[in-house]
Order: C-alpha cells, then structure tokens, then sequence
C-alpha cells in the first residue's frame, strides 16, 4: 500500500499539532535531526544524518535534576520532560541502533526513566535507504538498507509517493488516521522488490568474531593497532548505539544539578578513578575496550553486537582508522593454541 | 531569549551591572585600597579578584567570568616598567592584547572587558576607570551570551 | 603564489615515494630508529592514513601524494623510542615548536623532510559532489566519481584552505630532503581572509561565529589533531577549577574554541590539522588565522620558522602596542 507524499504531508502537518516531530532537516552541520513542525521543512534526498538520532532519547548533556537549599529545606526538582513525539526518517540501521540502546536502558535490572519515558512516548517512522553509501555496512550486521526493525511505520520512497508498512501496534495508532492508502502499480511494486533485495557494497565479516575475541584478550594484534587513534570522541559521538556517559554536578552556592553527558572510552579521562588510578590509561587498552565492548562483551550480555553499520565512524575519524579494516583484522589473527 | 532578560531588566529597574575585576596585588590593588582610603566614590559594581601579578591573569579567568555571567571584566596591573616581577605586566602585555583582538573578532562588544594600568598611588584615577568602565558595560546593557552559558546548571546568580 | 619546480603527480611524485622507502629501510636496517612514521593509502578515496613502519617488510606500504594530510608531528609526543618521521612544511614548524618547548629530544628524531604542494581538502569536493566513490589523481587534475555527480577539478580548487596561504612549503628543519623543493616568492604573510571576516560588522561575526559553535559536538578531534596540543590535561577536562560543564551549549563550545586558540597564541602553525579533522565541519581556521595575523603585526612572529626565535608570548619588547587599553 502506498500514500502519497501530498496527503502524507498534510497528515504529518496535522500530527504536529499534537506531537513534537524530529525529523532530519538541511542545516550549517549537514543533514541532522531537528524538530519540525512541516513536512516541508523535511530534507527529502539524504543518505543518513551526520549525527544519529539517538540525540534525541540520549541528549548529549541533559539535566537530570536540579535542587536548591535554603536553611535547612533542601528542594529538588526533577527536570524531566516528555511529551508525544514521532521520529520521522529514521534509517534502519538506526532504527536497529535503538532496539539496542533499549537493552541499555531498559532490561531486567534497571530501567533508565529518562531514557525510557522518551522512548514509550515517541512513534519511530523508518525510512528504507534508496541510496547507499560506500561506508554503509549494514547488510553485514543482520540487517539491510530496507529492513523495518526497529520501526513502528516503514516507509519506502517511491519519488512521489511512500509504499507503507505499519509494523507494530503503536505504529497502527497512528496509522488510524491515515486514510487514502492505495495499492502500488506494478512498476512500483518492482521498485520497492529492488530496494528491498539492495545490499550494501561494503563488508565485513562478524560470523566468528565474538568468539574470536574471546581468546584475544591478550592478542599482540592490540599492540599495533591504536598507534594512530588521536583518542578522540568523534566515532563515540557519531555512533547510534554508543550510549556511555558521565553525570557531574554543577553546584554554585546553595543550588546546583544533576546533568549527565555524553563520555566516550577513547579519551583518557574516561576510566581515571578518583584515586589517581587508571585501569585504561593506554591507547591500547581503549581501543580493545571499544572492540571488546561493541563485538563481545555486549553480545554475551544483551545478545547482539552493538554496531550497525552505519559508517559514521568511518566518516568521521580524522585519521582513517577504519573499523571494517579492524574487524578484516581481528578476523585475520592467527591464535596461538597454547 | 537574551534579549527578553534584557528588557525585563532594563524596564523594571535600572540595570546595575555586575563587572569582575583581577586586580594586580601590588599597584592596582593598592589603588583600589587608596581610592577606598581616600573616600574618592566610585559605583559599586565591581567585584574585585586579586591576583599576584598581571602575569597571573589566565585568559581563561575572563572567558569564565562571562560565562558565570559576569556583565563586564576589567584588568588591571602596574604600569609597564613598573612591575613587582620586573617583566610580569610586560608578558601579560602581549597575552592581553590577543585576547582583546580575538574577543571582539569573535563578536563580542567593544568595552565589555577592558584593560588598564593603575599604579598604587593612582586612587582617584583607579575611581576614574571604574566610572568609565562602569558606564560602558552599563550602556551595553547585561551579558549578551556570547560566552553566557545557558544552562550550565546552577550557575545563574 | 607557489611556483613549483616539478608536477604534481607523475614520475617526480613516485620517485619521492621510492626515496621515502629507501630512506626508511635504510634508517630501519641501520637501527637508527626504531619507527618511521609516515602515510599509507587508507581505505577512503582521497585519503591516506598515519602509518607506523617497524619492520622492512612493511615499507612498500609508505606512500607519498596530495592525500597526506594528517599532520605527524601530532605522534612524535605520543610515540615512544627513536623515531623518523616524514615531515611536510607545516609538520617541520610543529616540530620546530615542540623542541623549543622541550616537548621532543632532537636526537631521537630523525625528520625526512618533503616539499608539499598542498594537500587536498575532501570536504571541499564532497560538498559538490556529494560521497566519493572513486577519485584519481594526475598530471595536477583529481578526477572524481561522487554519489551526486562526476567531476574534474584541478588540484588548486581543491587544495585545503591552509595550503592555499601557506608560505612555507618546504621543510624548515631536517635531517635529509627527499624530492625536488619549491620556490616560493619573498614576501610578507597576506592575510586577506582575517581582513574579509574584520570587515564584518560585530554583529555579523558574532552570527558566523554563534552558527560555526551551534556545529561543535566537542569530540576534541581538533585538540588531538593538533600536535602543539600535548597538554596532559587539557583545561576543557580539568575539574578544579571546573572551566567547563561539558554541554555542547554554543557559548561553551566558543569558550573551548577560544581558549584553545589563545593557548595556541603564537604557537599555532597554521597546518589546518584541527579544520580537517573536524567532522563537524567548524571554521576553527577562522579563529587560529586571526592569532596568527594578530601575532605578526603585532610581534612580527611566525611560529615554527627558526629554532633561534623564540615564541612570541615568551618575549616582550617596552614598545609594544598598547591599543588595547581602555579609552578614559
């Protein structure tokens, strides 16, 4: 089923009303998700955002609660705010990148309200990629330029029009409003089939990989391998499923707050305790920490591998410390049996 | 956002700025002392800061006064040759006419953080400058948030 | 500007490589040092990576061309032992800076100087072309194949703005020069992009400014990229006194930004390293440009040039200019 771009325009202008709706939009730092309030302020042709949208559900500093004393009266306040929003746009290996961040956030033992009252309150509107980047690797990491999970609505763009698929129940809600879904003609029909069977032309190979680092804990391939990281938090911060951070207070006299931020395992600062002590303070041992922690140890506790291939990684490091060479590379050690 | 602080401000009651001051231990700080001992008036909008020496004066101590939301800066230290540690106001020279010219290239209003030397026995000139400082940044009106931070959590005094 | 005594690309460029790897053997199999840090092709058109060579069987890897851009210098702090490293212009001033700093001991490096012709500034084609798929580059034109569309450019559209003002293309301290060098014309540093952002009113740079910091994410790529910014801990990570809050607010990113340009006050040697590792794209150029004009109409110093002249902040002079001062 399909609808065109023109009603679907006038129902995203509707929806806007009542939902605050983040979609990618043009701007000074390239294509990035802002909020909108009309589908015509929406960036049509892109490939993905520079930065994730994960933003959005995890601000890059956000404060948590705020409090104040006076005499003996301490007041706090928390500062979380949600309303009804929808994420417009949402490529799927970002729309992936979320189920992941969930498992952070949301799983048996803790559940993050700040995170999560976002997440329950926003409807995801994925959007399958017509075009494919040279860094995108997805279709290596279980998923595809036009894979809908993830998603609540999945669309594919069809030049004037979006083929439609409601995938969950939240998704349906939203839906209902939605009138005027036509069937696809045949060579729209054969249209979506091409972009469904696309493949990323980049790729990796991560069948063994989490076993593999297992029993590389104390490879010499770690030796080599960081020389020329500038320990920078640019593939951190660019990264949809990167969700560490730090929380500081901010005190000033008798008020102050809880902010918590964006922190990134490449910089040395991250793992320094307050002794003095500081477990990682080699590059070496940040960037096993980042490979461990994306292809093994998130495998073994959440069970699957925290990267999507998206690429952004690829993009923005200043030193071309490419993570598809890294995992040829890890893939490539030789293990010494003992 | 800044400009609606800035109205409420200036309509409701006169804006009194709140300016940071660093000065020098050894000249400024004298005259400041001298200008008190000599009942010369001056307003009261500084907050004054000593530091050792001119030299001391970290270019970062006035980005951080305006981010704490301080509405002017002024510096003061011995006048050259003049200096405690014979050369620190010399190489504070150098670093504060930098400063100066990047601040403005950046965008930041002419007169919002000044720079002055005012020897110990300078009172009535130490009242003179903050007068004249005083008035500027009162013209300028409050922090304009070129370097204000917003929402650094709990430092809106 | 730049007169150049050989062609980019061609015969001359693969004969600089060949001495390159000659060189680095030799260095290696004489014990001299122990790593030659040079530039490899990376995995992304248009743009090679810092490579570390240990061991002979990995010189064929070292390569040399317009790709280069990475600014080595920025590893001779963070690489332990006796090192050789390929040193363009700007990466010569870097370690001209760093010695006087007693950052570097001279005799545990080896620079291999190479004349540069510039380097080339991806983001500046994909902007047009969108993501690039292939490129090539020859006889002095780079041909590319982007996402958007194809196009050929010649290599000076597309140099890095850094190279487009930089003065000196040929290394200022080395140990051997490999390749030809390049004349380049005596005359006093322009800084015609500084005098077209001064002509702006304070209201339009302030805007410019505000838009550029709204990009910052503060991933400190341009503080690691950098290879004056060695600090242990930078002012930005410091926590008492805490300078920043660690929010990515515009006024905070301008604190770091200009903070870190002020530390950089006559010590910056303007190799566009922090600009080209931005992948946020910021004009932190703008910033380090306007230090350096002020610098040398002020101080008449150039950072990096000589190791006889000091640093521009360690001296002072009784006549200096004293502009800055408040009008009474």
């Amino acid at each position: 089923m399909k609808i065109t771009k023109e009603k679907f325009g006038q129902s995203f202008d509707a929806l806007a009303a009542d939902y605050q709706i983040i979609a990618p939009v043009s701007d000074a730092g390239g294509v990035n998700y802002k909020a909108v309030k009309s589908f015509s302020e929406v960036k049509q042709d892109y490939l993905n955002s520079k930065l994730p949208p994960k933003s959005f559900l995890f601000p890059q500093h956000e404060k948590l609660l705020s409090y104040k004393k006076e005499g003996k009266d301490v007041t706090i306040k928390n500062e979380l705010k949600v309303g009804k929003s929808i994420l417009f746009g949402v490529r799927p290996c970002d729309a992936k990148a979320m189920l992941l961040l969930d498992k952070v956030f949301k799983n048996d033992e803790y559940t993050d309200p700040y995170y999560y009252e976002r997440r329950d309150n926003s409807v995801i509107i994925g959007l399958a990629c017509n075009k494919i980047s040279p860094t995108c690797f997805c279709s290596s990491m279980s998923i595809s330029p036009a894979s809908s999970e993830g998603s609540d609505i999945f669309l594919i763009d069809l030049g004037d029009s979006y083929q439609v698929e409601v995938i969950t129940e939240k998704g349906k809600a939203l839906m209902a409003g939605l009138e005027e879904l036509v069937e696809l003609s045949a060579e729209e029909q054969a249209l979506v089939d091409t972009i469904k069977s696309a493949q990323t032309a980049s790729k990796v190979d991560v069948s063994t990989i989490t076993a593999k680092l297992d029993k590389m804990f104390d490879s010499p391939f770690w030796d080599t391998l960081h020389e020329k990281c500038l320990s920078c938090n640019a593939c951190s911060f660019a990264c949809p499923t990167c969700h560490c951070f730090d929380i500081s207070e901010e005190v000033h006299k008798n008020e102050g707050s809880r902010v918590r931020t964006w922190d990134a395992c490449m910089a040395p600062l991250f793992t320094l305790h307050g002794s003095g002590h500081n477990p990682r303070d080699k590059k070496k041992a940040r960037w096993r920490q980042r490979m461990m922690h994306k292809f093994n140890y998130f495998v073994h506790n959440n069970g699957d591998i925290a990267c999507v291939g998206c690429g952004r990684c690829i993009k923005s490091c200043p030193v071309n410390l490419d993570i598809r060479q890294v995992i040829d590379g890890v893939n490539n050690v030789e293990l010494v049996v003992d | 956002m800044i400009m609606g602080e800035c109205q409420v401000t200036t309509e409701t009651k006169t804006f009194e700025p709140k300016i940071a001051a660093f000065l020098c231990n050894w000249c400024s700080y004298a005259g400041a002392d001298l200008a008190g001992v000599g009942r010369f008036q001056y307003p009261a909008t500084i907050r004054t800061i000593r530091v050792p020496c001119s030299g001391r004066i970290n270019p970062l101590y006035i980005l951080k006064a305006m981010a704490n939301g301080a509405d002017g800066v002024l510096i003061s230290g011995c006048h050259p040759g003049d200096c405690h540690y014979m050369s620190g106001n010399y190489v504070a020279r150098r670093k504060f006419a930098l400063i100066d010219s990047l601040l403005k290239y950046v965008g930041l209003e002419e007169g919002r953080v000044s720079f002055s030397w005012v020897s110990a026995a300078e009172g009535v000139r130490f009242a003179e400058v903050v007068k004249g400082v005083t008035e500027r940044v009162t013209a300028l009106g409050p922090n304009n948030g070129v370097f204000k931070v917003q929402d650094g959590g709990g430092t809106n005094e | 500007m730049v007169y150049l005594k050989y062609k980019t690309g061609g015969e001359q460029m693969s004969s600089i490589v060949d001495d390159i790897r000659a060189t680095a053997r030799q260095l290696l199999t004489d014990g001299k040092v122990d790593v030659v840090i040079g530039y490899e092709k990376g995995s992304l058109p248009l743009k090679a990576t810092p490579c570390f060579v240990r061991s002979p069987q990995d010189i064929d890897k070292l390569i040399w061309d317009e790709t280069c851009e990475n600014n080595l210098a920025a590893f001779s702090t963070l690489t332990e032992g006796k090192k050789a490293i390929i040193a363009k212009g700007c990466d010569s001033r870097a370690l001209v800076v760093l010695l006087q700093e007693n950052q570097l001991v001279r005799d545990d490096l080896y620079i291999i100087g190479v004349s540069c012709q510039g380097v080339i500034n991806k983001k500046k084609i994909e902007a047009e072309t969108g993501e690039i798929l292939e490129a090539s580059i020859a006889d002095g034109k780079v041909t590319v194949k982007g996402m958007v569309c194809d196009k050929e450019y010649t290599f000076t559209e597309v140099k890095d703005a850094s190279c487009q003002t930089c003065r000196y293309p040929n290394p200022v301290l080395e140990d051997i020069h490999i390749g030809g060098s390049i004349d380049v014309p005596q005359q006093a540093a322009v800084f015609a992009d500084v005098a077209e952002m001064e002509n702006k009113t304070a209201g339009e740079r302030q805007a410019y400014f505000q838009e550029q910091m709204s990009k910052c994410i503060r991933c400190y790529a341009c503080r690691n990229a950098c290879p004056l910014c060695y600090c242990k801990e930078c002012f930005v990570d410091c926590n008492s006194p805490k300078w920043l809050t660690g929010g990515v607010d515009q006024a905070e990113n301008l604190f770091f930004q200009a903070g870190r340009v002020l530390h950089l006050a006559g010590r910056c040697v303007e190799c566009g390293a922090c600009s080209r590792a931005c992948p946020q794209d910021v004009d932190i150029r703008a910033l380090n440009r306007k230090m350096s004009k002020d610098v040398f109409t002020m101080y008449k110093h150039e950072s990096g040039i000589s190791m006889d002249s000091n640093p521009a902040l360690n001296e002072y002079s009784a006549d200096d200019p004293e502009a800055f001062l408040v009008k009474e």
